[in-house]
Order: structure tokens, then C-alpha cells, then sequence
């Protein structure tokens, strides 16, 4: 009877374990910020409603964006992003689908900094490119803080500026994504 | 004769200099001030981007709406943007209102599976079905205020 007891513990506390250690970490308020510097003009826009997850056992890492969810300093601006250059009503949302390249590199139990490559799809108006860069994953107290910095061009992505505005606006759009994210399930 | 043609020229251009700092400058839609387009409940407004985003999108986005339904959560995770999650009929499916931080106080007087009123911009729904960790959806509000 003993070594039932003791074998269904155990058991219980592995189950536990791997239940606590892997799984599913998740956040609807992450951050995605854009940047483009010209000699002419710096333009910066936030979105905090940013849908994001990752698997810690598999390393595959999603997330989801509403264009019209990116708040510019001036509204003029914001309202010729969404309807002249990303059509956002057509092509509402951005996505990312990839993989943290070394995440069995990373223990999400124990506090600590640690990197790795982030790899995958990016896709904004239904153009999808791969997109690579190094992340910072912070595990503090239960939650994990992504960080990670790319840069892309607008027109890879058929994003159409006017000649006239073009000297406005980098070819080389910084992208930073900031989130923390809570274990789920 | 020419300093009249002068003057007039002057004043063509002082204007158009004047509309376009203007235009420039336009302050954000103020929600507060502004009337709805629409008052509709959390889950007829989720129903309707669930069946069809793109005709939803005609009809709502970037209009200033107001949406009744009943508290599921607050979420202030990220204090850049304290967030208001309303039920649906479905399980997976939600109205996320986004507030300015000065509104923080009001939310956190909130009780939740209380009926509430929100005044907000409407953005769009947000998720994908092709991306399988993101499996739930919300229909999304920014600047939004409590009106009941």
C-alpha cells in the first residue's frame, strides 16, 4: 500500500513538474512599436493590444497586430498610414509565425537573462517574408519579457509610399517587440 | 494694380500655409465629444466581425461606437494602455476596450460581471485561425470611456 502511495506521488509531482515547466505563455497586451528616421522626419508608432504567444517546449512563437491599432503622435499621420499606404481596412491585421531557435536553452523555472535567434514569417498585406533577430527573454518571478529589434522595408511588402512623401519615410523601419508574457496552461 | 495682385497672392498663400498647419496639427477624434455611430451589444459586435470580417470592417472601423455587454476581466498588464475585456456569446471571443491611463481610477472601481457601457473607436478583430496559439479572438476598441 506504501509503494502505491509513494509511486502515485511521485507520479504526481513529475506530472507537476512538466506541467508547470512546459506549455504555453501568452499575453493580449504586448507592445509593438515602429520607427522610421529620415533627415527629414522621425515617425513612431505604438500599439499595446499586441495578441502573442509562445510554446516553451516547442519554441513556436506567434503573434497578431491590428494595423489600426498603431497610435501616431498626429492624427494626419495616422489616417494616411492606415488608408494610403497599408489600406489597413483591406489588410487589417500583421502576423508573425516562427520559432525561438535555442529555446531548450532557456529555463522559464528560474529566474534570469537569457538570448536566442527568433526566426519565421513575418506577413503585412498578405506579403510574407522571413524575418530572423536575436531576442532578450527575461524570466522574472513567473513572467517572461521578450524583446526583440528588426528592421524591415516597407516596399518589400508592397506598402506603397507617394514619390512625394518617400524622402519622408526610412526604407529600413525598425520594428521592436516588447511583451511579458504569463504562463497559460 | 500690382500691389493689389500682391497683396492677394500673399493672402492665397498665408491661407493654404495656414490649412495645411492646420490639417497637420488636427488634434485625435475626441470620444468623449464625438456621437456614436452606432450602440450595439458585445455579442451582436463580436457576431458580426465572427461571420463577416470584411463587411463588419466597412461598418465599424475607426467609427466611435458604443458597446454594451457584461465585465469579464480588466486587464492592466500593460499600463501604456489599461484594457476592459467584455463577454460574448462566444467562448472564445471578445470585445477588448483600450483606455488611456488617466481613466485607471474609474476602471478599477469596477466590479466584474457587471453590465457596463463603453464608448470607444472600433479597430477591428484581432487573431488569426492559422495561428493555433492564438486561438481566441477579440473585436478591439482604443480611446475608449465608460458611459454607464
Amino acid at each position: 500500500m506504501k509503494k502505491t502511495t509513494f509511486v502515485f506521488t511521485a507520479l504526481l509531482s513529475l506530472f507537476a513538474f512538466i506541467n508547470h515547466s512546459g506549455g504555453i505563455y501568452k499575453t493580449n497586451t504586448g507592445n509593438i512599436s515602429f520607427y522610421s528616421h529620415t533627415p527629414v522626419e522621425d515617425i513612431r508608432a505604438l500599439n499595446h493590444k499586441v495578441k502573442t504567444a509562445f510554446s516553451s517546449e516547442s519554441g513556436q512563437l506567434q503573434f497578431s497586430c491590428l494595423i489600426k491599432d498603431f497610435e501616431f503622435k498626429k492624427a494626419l499621420m495616422q489616417e494616411h498610414f492606415n488608408e494610403s499606404y497599408m489600406e489597413s481596412t483591406t489588410f487589417p491585421k500583421a502576423t508573425f509565425d516562427g520559432f525561438i531557435a535555442s529555446v531548450s536553452a532557456i529555463d522559464f523555472n528560474k529566474d534570469g537573462t537569457y538570448t536566442s535567434e527568433v526566426k519565421g514569417k513575418l506577413t503585412i498585406k498578405d506579403v510574407s517574408k522571413e524575418v530572423s533577430t536575436t531576442a532578450t527573454f527575461v524570466v522574472s518571478g513567473g513572467v517572461v519579457n521578450a524583446k526583440a529589434t528588426f528592421n524591415v522595408n516597407p516596399y518589400d511588402y508592397n506598402v506603397k509610399i507617394p514619390k512625394m512623401i518617400a524622402p519622408k519615410i526610412s526604407e529600413s523601419i525598425e520594428i521592436t517587440v516588447d511583451s511579458d508574457y504569463t504562463h497559460k496552461h | 494694380m500690382k500691389k493689389i495682385a500682391f497683396l492677394s497672392i500673399s493672402f492665397i498663400i498665408l491661407g493654404v500655409l495656414l490649412f495645411a498647419y492646420r490639417m497637420y496639427n488636427k488634434p485625435h477624434t475626441n470620444v468623449e465629444q464625438s456621437n456614436a455611430t452606432e450602440i450595439i451589444s458585445a455579442e451582436q459586435l463580436f457576431d458580426k466581425f465572427d461571420k463577416n470580417e470584411d463587411s463588419a470592417m466597412n461598418q465599424f472601423s475607426e467609427q466611435i461606437i458604443v458597446v454594451t455587454g457584461t465585465l469579464f476581466a480588466k486587464d492592466f498588464s500593460n499600463e501604456l494602455e489599461p484594457q476592459m475585456i467584455l463577454k460574448t456569446d462566444n467562448e472564445s471571443g471578445f470585445i477588448r476596450c483600450g483606455f488611456k491611463p488617466s481613466q485607471l481610477q474609474n476602471l478599477e472601481q469596477l466590479k466584474d460581471s457587471s453590465i457596463i457601457k463603453v464608448k470607444g473607436i472600433c479597430k477591428g478583430i484581432n487573431g488569426d485561425d492559422e495561428l493555433t496559439l492564438l486561438e481566441d479572438k477579440d473585436v478591439t476598441l482604443s480611446s475608449s470611456i465608460i458611459i454607464e
